[in-house]
């Protein structure tokens, strides 16, 4: 069953295209990787489907809801988060409000008045630990390495108790026992019911951990199907691998 | 020694007022990322609501200065709302931001000298002299002393409310990166307009306060957010500590400066520390 379907989804840039007319069916409780070379769309399509940018033709359901045009901040209502391939925390903030901020009131009066409860902080550290930076949560998020960094923001998206997980690049740049933590996470989410969309282009993760498969070159859809089946076509290995 | 005494307390003085000019100034600096020019008029808002409302239609004094400090954050509020919210959703440039805030600024002191004259005035009916309390034989008015301890509790409370409650972690994460807070669910334009009301509100309390201790013009609003924005830049702007570091920085600097050579200096003094910090530390006292 589709938790996340795009339908003829369409974005252009000064007339081009990164997404040509798009559909595709993202399957529940599954990891699904995005692969293409660069320039295929990829990026643009998790910045679409996360409320980023707008939609300049066709259609997103989310859940059996669809959505032609949706602002980033509701994109959480909808059981939705992101990680991106840069990584961006708030960098003037300690590792600890950088979780804390998530479990923010989301009523601004409330939010004026409310400081965080017992069950927030116990959370939050509960995050830390799970990427071994408990220790590092007076830091500020800016002053450390690009590799916590990148654990952080996977933290803060598990924060966000999400059922749609879209990852971009997770694993890239990571020390082996940092990219061993994401990838427990990210079968940890599989495992609990969550929906992962992984954009990777390390091909042996993207064996090892995938459900499904879908192949992006020049914003359309190249080829889909089981990781084995997807990755010895030839067409996929002549877009994608150019050989 | 006297003299010094006096210099002091007028540089406490002038610090604390443009503490008030800053605060709001940063805060609305550090969730938007733009000049905001429009902060200069809402002091002018504030003293002239109060004005009004005591003079004109005769309201208790206690009550006028309530109406003119909501009313100073409403109207900021509102233009955010009107003006600089729509410009953020069309993804204006800062530097449009600016020059809407300019606009909007000389529009509302233009309607402010429509209705209220270009006269200087004064807020309070009384002709007592202020009460004076001496310090050596430095003295100090009782408002000018509530400048001071007015620009001190405002600090205090903007510093805890930023620190220590979710609405000042989600101001703080807007500030760092907005499009990040956006996706982790916090309504930025909401927490904006907030903050527009919150340092709004507080620009009107510094034009209320410096109405009862020099008088309301409807031009009042550029000199002050001059003062302020100079301070804002020397403590580095859109940090509130920066900001205070710097007003008081600055009120000290000009009311020693003017100890040997003629007050009429003051502005060029002003100006002339704002232009070393640009070449020098750009960045401000506190920015890294």
């Amino acid at each position: 069953m589709a938790v996340l379907q795009t339908n003829k989804l369409e974005k252009h840039f000064d007339g081009v295209y990164a997404i040509d007319g798009l559909s595709i069916e993202v399957p529940k409780a599954a990891i699904t990787s995005i692969i293409g070379p660069n320039g295929s769309g990829k990026t643009t399509l998790i910045n679409v489907l996360s409320g980023m940018l707008d939609i300049d033709g066709g259609s997103i359901v989310l859940d059996g809801i669809r959505l032609s045009r949706f602002k980033s901040h509701e994109i959480p209502m909808y059981g939705l988060t992101r990680t991106f391939q840069e990584v961006r925390l708030f960098n003037q903030m300690t590792v600890l409000d950088n979780i804390l901020v998530v479990l923010t009131e989301r009523n601004v009066f409330s939010a004026l008045f409310e400081r965080h409860s017992n069950l927030h902080f116990m959370r939050t550290e509960e995050l830390l630990k799970k990427i071994n930076l408990w220790e590092k949560r007076n830091e500020l998020a800016g002053n450390l390495s690009y590799g916590q960094r990148k654990l952080i923001e996977i933290a803060r998206a598990l924060a966000m108790e999400a059922q749609i997980y879209l990852l971009d690049e997770p694993f890239a740049g990571l020390f082996p026992e940092m990219l061993k933590v994401v990838v427990d996470i990210v079968k940890e989410l599989k495992t609990r019911g969550k929906t992962v969309v992984l954009i990777e282009h390390n091909m042996d993760l993207i064996r090892e951990l995938s459900d499904y498969v879908f192949v992006m070159d020049s914003g359309k859809l190249l080829a889909d199907g089981k990781p084995n089946e997807v990755l010895n076509k030839r067409e996929v290995i002549e877009a994608y691998l150019g050989e | 020694m006297d003299l010094i005494m006096q210099f002091i307390i007028n540089s406490l003085i002038a610090g604390a007022t443009y503490t008030l000019v800053t605060l709001g100034f940063n805060l609305v600096y550090g969730a938007t990322k733009f000049v905001n020019m429009f902060h200069g008029v809402l002091a002018a808002v504030g003293g002239y609501t109060v004005f009004f409302f005591t003079q004109t239609i005769g309201i208790d004094l206690w009550v006028s200065i309530i109406v003119g400090i909501i009313g100073a954050g409403l109207v900021g509020f509102l233009a955010d709302r009107f003006i600089f919210s729509t410009l953020r959703i069309k993804k204006a440039s800062n530097l449009v931001m600016f020059i809407a805030s300019l606009g909007a600024f000389i529009v509302l002191q233009a309607v402010l000298a429509m209705v209220f004259t270009s006269q200087f005035q004064s807020i309070v009916h009384s002709v007592d002299s202020p009460r004076v309390y001496e310090i050596g034989s430095a003295a100090i008015t009782h408002i000018q002393l509530l400048i001071i301890i007015t620009a001190l509790f405002s600090s205090f409370g903007l510093v805890l409310l930023l620190r220590f409650t979710m609405f000042g972690k989600a101001v703080k994460a807007i500030s760092d990166d907005e499009e990040v807070a956006k996706i982790i669910g916090i309504d930025t334009n909401k927490i904006i307009g907030y903050v527009f009301f919150i340092g709004s509100a507080i620009a009107g309390i510094a034009g209320i306060l410096i109405g009862f201790d020099t008088g309301i013009q409807p031009t009042m609003g550029l000199a002050i957010l001059l003062e302020g924005a100079t301070a804002s830049i020397i403590g580095g702007i859109g940090n509130l500590y920066g900001g205070i570091a710097g007003s008081f920085l600055l009120g000290f600097v000009e009311n020693f400066g003017i100890w040997k050579i003629p007050s009429e200096w003051k502005g060029a003094i002003t100006f002339s520390v704002l232009i070393i910090f640009l070449i020098f530390r750009p960045q401000g006292i506190f920015k890294k």
